[in-house]
């Protein structure tokens, strides 16, 4: 309690100590200062190509981009070449202002000149897009382009770079980007949290691991037999690993997403690219590994006659349902998660709209959303928690609908039909 | 609306770990913590088991030492009985052995001094009757010179003989 305590003072200490200052700067600068809440909670929830360094606003770790280019060439550079600290000096104040600007990255190939650029504003916002000259200007473009700040204007589909039309255009792009990463680090923490499990087995035999690993032994008792034997019985075995890893992954990810410095901060299962991998598999394994007793309640379930022979209004339901509940899995986990991350940032953010009413204002939006930002990132950590274990429940009774062998159904109607459909 | 709109690069990357963790885990991870989980629990059930029926083997043998300790007691008590009663047997039989003994040791001596009474007796007479029968013929040589002394002499003879 006292540990809890102290830690919560300190964070007061720390927010109060840096808030007036940030509060301060945006009093100076203005209006042109001002805070755009939407633009930082969407970068937060968000992917980006470097790693936000904690405590600096410019500073990114820098990851590889890999693109490929409108030709067919497959490019790859850092992304600290997409993006420059600028350092301007206050001259009434001496105060140094860092900002991060976008810059075109340029590079040479087989006599050619290929363009990248981060646009934020234009189409293909906050992704590496190639800028193509047009063809009569390709000679001077490279003059105009290089090392500069084009002038974006909004939603266009071309960028003006001093005085030259560029034509935008999206690479095909498998950028190890900040959520790559963290999915990359978040795989291998999963594989090293249960090869420890494993290791110990090879080598302490049939004892029975203590602490952190007793803890990963309890969790995968719990889903193996609360879970998965619970719902699919004899089949348990075989579908075991599948379901472990969906949990034990999603587990972690959400609990990184937490974290708010390097290893985590990564909005991930927040992200439907992430939820939607997971949901299709969940799908993959559902159907193709479905029983035929699976197909025929699909395709001629045990209702009555009209609801199925002259139109067919069951089996448009059951081929709907098989879409409609992988699509459930997606978005369940997908919005909890981004809700979560959501809540947190907005409360933060708190502080700062606040802080534009003067000091009382501040100090109370201060403590009210630090209280609240620690509830509810405690509340999100039971929420990951339930979360991957939803998941994980719902993928097993899936899974265990289609593993159906049937015996326990009477057999009257099934015969006119045989279920055709077979993935 | 970006935020609900997968980008490609995520799915593929996502894709590529989710398998290479899925099949890294299927194949050395899950199926080798599961085995371990179960079989560890059958040794602890088998365990349990043993230790229970251990016990039920304990006290079992526990009951039947003291049973052996009872009977051997009551054994113990018997056999010194019994001791006690060949030993007053014994003495009894021996005294009885040695008063039948020195009873027929008595009678041996009593016949065997008779015997040699009556040999001593028959030699005697033996001698006395040859002195005895000596003594007659000398003094019937000298006193048998007639007839009517020999007649009175043989009837004072058988007079004699009579009276004895």
């Amino acid at each position: 309690m006292k540990r809890i305590l102290t830690i919560l003072s300190l964070l007061l200490v720390l927010l109060f100590n840096s808030v007036p200052a940030s509060a301060a700067d945006a009093h100076e600068e203005g209006e042109k200062e001002s805070l755009d809440v939407k633009e930082v909670i969407f970068h937060h929830l968000g992917d980006g190509y470097g790693w936000e360094v904690p405590f600096s606003h410019v500073y990114r770790i820098p990851l590889p981009v890999i693109v490929r280019a409108q030709d067919g060439q497959w490019f790859c550079f850092s992304s600290s070449r997409l993006s420059m600290v600028t350092v301007t000096e206050d001259e009434a104040t001496g105060k140094k202002h860092e900002e991060l600007t976008p810059v075109v990255h340029k590079v040479e190939r087989d006599g050619r000149n290929y363009y990248f650029y981060i646009p934020h504003l234009a189409q293909h916002k906050t992704k590496v897009v190639q800028l193509i000259p047009e063809q009569a200007a390709e000679a001077d473009a490279d003059a105009a382009i290089a090392g500069s700040h084009p002038q974006e204007t909004a939603d266009a589909a071309t960028i003006d770079v001093n005085g030259k039309e560029f034509e935008i255009y999206r690479p095909f792009d498998i950028s190890i980007t900040k959520n790559v990463l963290a999915l990359f680090i978040a795989a291998v923490l999963v594989t090293l949290m249960v090869m420890s499990v494993v290791r110990y087995y090879s080598r302490k035999g049939m004892k029975a691991p203590r602490k952190g690993m007793g803890f990963m032994e309890m969790l995968i008792d719990f889903i193996y037999t609360g879970v998965i034997k619970s719902s699919l019985g004899d089949k348990a075995q075989k579908f075991a690993p599948y379901l472990l890893t969906c949990f034990f992954f999603i587990l972690t990810m959400n609990l990184l997403g937490l974290i708010v410095i390097f290893p985590g901060g990564a909005n991930l299962t927040g992200n439907i690219a992430i939820t939607l991998v997971l949901a299709v598999a969940t799908f993959v394994v559902t159907n193709v590994l479905g029983t035929k007793h699976y197909w025929k309640e699909i395709f001629w379930p045990d209702v009555p006659l009209f609801l199925k022979c002259p139109l067919p209004i069951m089996q448009m339901i059951e081929v709907f349902g098989i879409f409609t509940k992988p699509a459930a899995l997606c978005v369940r986990l997908f919005a909890n998660m981004m809700g979560g991350h959501m809540i947190v940032i907005t409360l933060t953010l708190l502080i700062f709209i606040f802080a534009a009413f003067g000091a009382a204002a501040l100090g109370t939006s201060v403590v009210v959303s630090v209280l609240f930002s620690i509830f509810m990132l405690l509340l999100d950590v039971l929420v990951s928690f339930i979360q991957a274990y939803v998941f994980t429940l719902l993928s097993a009774l899936f899974i265990a609908a289609g593993q159906e062998s049937g015996h326990h159904h009477k057999d009257g109607e099934g015969h006119d039909i045989e279920p055709t459909v077979e993935a | 609306m970006e935020l609900f709109t997968p980008d490609f690069g995520l799915v593929f990357w996502m894709f590529i770990a989710f398998a290479v963790l899925f099949l890294v885990l299927a194949k050395w991870g899950w199926p080798v913590i599961l085995k371990n989980m179960d079989r560890r629990a059958d040794t602890i059930d088998k365990g349990v088991e043993y230790a229970q029926q251990a016990k039920q083997q304990l006290d079992n043998a526990r009951e039947e030492a003291r049973k052996y300790m009872e009977e051997a007691q009551a054994r113990q008590a018997e056999m010194l009985r019994d001791v006690a009663k060949m030993r007053t047997q014994m003495i009894e039989e021996a005294k009885r052995q040695a008063s039948e003994e020195s009873q027929k040791m008595i009678e041996a001596a009593k016949v065997s001094i008779e015997q040699s009474r009556k040999e001593a007796e028959l030699q005697f007479r033996n001698e006395v009757s040859k002195f005895s029968i000596e003594i007659a013929e000398k003094m019937v040589r000298t006193q048998m010179k007639d007839n009517a002394a020999q007649v009175k002499l043989v009837d004072k003879l058988l007079d004699e003989i009579e009276k004895n």
